[in-house]
């Protein structure tokens, strides 16, 4: 336990050194509180953009609190993900590649100690950097659109934070199992999209499938988004896949390491 | 829906200013006192000026050399 938290505490210096800490959450603030505004001023903005009659532009519809706050959700799940995947992208192939895995890892310190001690860095910035810009944008919502349900919006961070947690889990494992971030990166991203399109396009009920769980979020805020499924085998399967990734990433440097 | 006075709006709008400013403020700092960058380092100059919230992330995800 205290070489674990040995190994924590230079991760989180690391957060600190490569300023994640610091443009992660003001990413994710920004981001969060730009939806609530551009919903709010969008009659403003087509008004004085010109090319709309005035009428049509008056007959929009202002979106009410919820849906403002489930599209808050889809940007944090578009551009937040991109920005978790590129931020840790790199987490485990660089320090293979500059030297310092294999520095640490000569010391009696386990695979999987450094690999879950990096994971824990990880959901630290993600949940931190998210909770930052859903409370932000929860607040500007209800300023500017009037109040959202309490239990949903904490229903709808649980949630999204587990999703965003199986992403940052899915980046670190490609990254180790790929000598190249970009690859790693991309083939999160990818997979990622890939389980979320399955959940909402294909015909049949998915009740494991992990890319249900943004779904969900937004569900709870906006009922016309929901699939009325139920969440507990969701949940269940991304954690029971959170762990086997923890444990593959670790085999997987295990197996470089000894080459 | 009530209506929102001006100066609540503005109040409204400038901590998300600040944060971009503060953002914005970081990676110059961070762009001065790095050794090396990747690329040239008044091309970041632009781009973090230029490019508001997304320039600052750009150089903080692929400008900086960690070596």
């Amino acid at each position: 336990m205290r070489t674990w938290l040995v190994l924590f505490r230079k991760e989180w210096l690391e957060l600190l050194r490569s300023y994640r800490l610091i443009w992660l959450p003001i990413s994710f603030l920004v981001l969060g509180v730009s939806q609530p505004i551009t919903a709010y001023f969008l009659p403003d903005i087509l008004a004085s953009s010109g090319g709309l009659p005035e009428d049509v532009v008056r007959s929009i519809p202002l979106p009410n609190a919820s849906e403002v706050m489930a599209g808050s959700l889809q940007q944090f799940g578009t551009i937040g993900l991109l920005l978790l995947a590129l931020s840790s992208m790199g987490a485990v192939s660089n320090e293979r590649a500059s030297g310092t895995a294999a520095m640490i890892l000569v010391k009696p310190v386990s695979y999987l100690s450094f690999i879950t001690a990096k994971w824990a860095s990880i959901l630290a910035i993600s949940w931190l950097s998210f909770a930052a810009g859903y409370v932000a944008s929860w607040y500007y919502t209800v300023t500017l659109f009037g109040s959202v349900g309490g239990p949903s919006v904490i229903a709808g961070l649980l949630y999204f934070g587990l999703w965003l947690s199986f992403v940052g889990t899915l980046a670190l494992l490609f990254s180790s199992l790929l000598s190249s971030p970009a690859a790693a990166a991309f083939g999160s991203l990818a997979l990622a999209a890939l389980l979320q399109v399955a959940a909402s396009s294909l015909p049949f009920e998915q009740p494991w499938n992990p890319g249900r769980l943004s779904q969900l979020a937004a569900g709870g805020l906006d009922a016309a988004l929901s699939d009325g499924g139920s969440a507990w085998l969701t949940v269940a399967v991304t954690a029971t896949a959170i762990a086997a990734a923890l444990y593959l990433a670790a085999r997987s440097l295990q197996g470089h390491s000894r080459s | 829906m009530e209506n929102i006075s001006d100066s609540q709006l503005l109040s409204l709008l400038i901590p998300v200013i600040v944060a971009e400013l503060v953002l914005m403020v970081t990676a110059l700092v961070v762009l001065v006192r790095a050794e090396r960058t990747r690329g040239p380092k008044y091309m970041w100059a632009l781009i973090i000026l230029l490019g508001n919230l997304l320039g600052s992330i750009a150089f903080f995800i692929f400008g900086r050399r960690s070596d």
